[in-house]
């Protein structure tokens, strides 16, 4: 079990436990709780098995139960994102095994890059959207609850699976992948019209920082991917969810907890998404520094999006102050110590 | 000689799921299919991997007769394409399995890039949950046969896996799109 995903799957357990003990009692917290639990379970199988077909079979049949559970768009289109996922994760992984030339093995880090990002739903193969969708059927499940947990697993497995050219070439993919999705998801976040579409550009964006912390494959960017999917599954997605409970209320001008959000979401200082950056940017710059300056310059793209964000949340009451104290203190303080959660990780 | 008619029975299976709108059609593609996967993990992996593959296919099969459009409906009028589809699936798998890649084991390379190929590629075509869920079912034998190449053949579980994962397929109940607040 790589310890990554052990970690990453506590963290989803945490934001779990977060979304159930701080939902409003007229949130239907049992449902939530129930469908919540089985993506937990499946994650934590697919953390578990052996192999990297039978995590791949799990998946298959998580995301068929994603599928099965109903939502606002129609099963055919919940089922396909899956399935083409699996299906260009487990063309990659014949491509990989094959006996051949070595070009084949490129062809198969093609494939399991390709079929990490439609599991997760990242571009060039978003998964169709409906901002008045519940969350577990929705794209957010993947973005922001599954998917870190299966990336990592997908991440260190497809090590294994690769030789050392194919594994650069994996890398190297990974990073391409992820500048699109950064810049692409933070402009979008930033010029999107919809409010609940911009919030799901804004994971896309994270998602781009992630994959180009797993692409430069030094210990650094492998630090700098935990920190981030942290900042994705206990900072964005309860901010995300509280956003979604007061979303009939809205802010008749800012205020400080606006601006405090919104530099939570925009990865500054003392938030966990800082030290990703930093992390991230001195990875890159161990690699290749034209990298590290070009990732700089589209980290800026975060701060529009981000104060949009930040102002659509409307003044907390009840709970959901809890909410957010508790949000902002955890990822403050993993921002400022991040030490513990990277020795946890081996990291 | 074996593993070449179980590649074969495996391609025409995942076609037939490609080709079939009606429940019986999809079946006995479902049933083929599972057919050849299982012929080819006797030979990678031995009769228990063969067993949890064809016993998963079959509870798939029988459950894929309880719904969905009646009768065979094999290659309807305006399934040219499908066939066509069929036929560029098994010249690219022969290709990959037997020219560009090397060593034994071509009927497995075979069967699995046709299975990888023509289910997604159903899937991504039909808007009918009887008709994906058959093709999901494919997928997942596909994928259960191919881990044959993978480091850990002498374990049946990956088969196991596939197994339940078709079988489910069959056997889900499908929601229609609702709009609650979960």
């Amino acid at each position: 079990m790589p310890p990554e995903s052990v970690e990453v799957l506590v963290f989803a357990a945490v934001a779990l436990v977060l979304t159930a003990v701080f939902a409003e009692p007229a949130s239907p917290r049992r449902g939530l709780v129930v469908k919540g639990g089985v993506g937990l379970a499946g994650s934590a199988a697919i953390v578990t098995v052996p192999t990297f077909d039978i995590a791949l079979l799990v998946l298959l049949m998580v995301g068929f139960l994603q599928a099965v559970i109903g939502g606002v768009r129609p099963f055919e289109v919940r089922l396909r994102p899956v399935v083409l996922a699996v299906a260009l994760t487990a063309a990659g992984l014949v491509f990989a095994r094959a006996t051949g030339p070595e070009v084949l093995a490129r062809f198969g880090a093609v494939g399991l890059g390709a079929g990490l990002a439609a599991m997760i739903g990242l571009l060039p193969y978003i998964h169709v959207f409906e901002g008045d969708e519940p969350v577990a059927p929705s794209p957010f499940a993947w973005l922001a609850f599954l998917g870190p947990v299966v990336a990592t697993v997908f991440v260190a497995r497809t090590q294994q699976e690769l030789t050392a050219d194919a594994w650069a070439a994996f890398g190297a993919i990974l990073i391409g992948l992820g500048f699109l999705n950064l810049v692409w998801g933070s402009l979008a976040t930033w010029l999107a019209t919809s409010t609940a579409a911009a919030w799901r550009y804004s994971f896309i964006a994270d998602w781009g920082l992630a994959l180009c912390a797993f692409g430069l494959t030094v210990i650094d960017g492998r630090r700098a991917a935990l920190l981030v999917l942290f900042s994705v599954t206990l900072c964005r997605l309860p901010l995300y969810l509280l956003w979604r409970h007061a979303a009939g209320e809205r802010p008749v001008k800012d205020r400080p907890v606006n601006l405090v959000v919104a530099a939570a979401l925009a990865g500054s200082a003392p938030f966990a998404g800082f030290a990703a950056r930093l992390l991230l940017l001195r990875a890159a710059t161990q690699v290749f520094w034209p990298l590290a300056l070009v990732l700089a310059l589209g980290m800026l793209l975060w701060l529009p999006g981000s104060l949009r964000l930040g102002r659509g949340v409307a003044l907390p009451r009840g709970r959901q102050v809890a909410a957010v104290v508790v949000v902002l203190a955890v990822n403050a303080a993993a921002g400022l110590y991040p030490l513990p959660l990277l020795s946890a990780a081996r990291l | 000689m074996l593993e070449a008619s179980a590649g074969f029975i495996a391609w025409l299976g995942a076609s037939l799921v490609v080709v079939a709108d009606g429940r019986r059609g999809l079946a006995l593609g479902v049933a083929t299919s599972a057919l050849g996967m299982a012929g080819i993990a006797w030979q990678a992996a031995g009769p228990a991997a063969a067993l949890a593959l064809a016993a998963g296919g079959a509870l798939a099969a029988a459950g894929r007769l309880r719904s969905g459009a009646p009768g065979w409906r094999i290659a309807p009028p305006g399934s040219t394409p499908r066939i066509v589809l069929c036929i560029g699936a098994a010249l690219v798998a022969s290709w990959v399995g037997l020219v560009v890649t090397s060593g034994g084991g071509a009927g497995l390379r075979f069967a699995a890039v046709v299975a990888l190929v023509l289910a997604p590629a159903r899937i991504l075509w039909s808007d009918d949950p009887d008709v994906q869920l058959s093709a999901v079912a494919v997928l997942a034998l596909g994928a259960g046969a191919a881990s044959a190449m993978g480091p850990s053949t002498a374990q049946p579980w990956s088969y196991v896996a596939a197994g339940l994962v078709a079988a489910a397929a069959g056997w889900l109940p499908v929601r229609p799109e609702v709009r609650d607040a979960a």
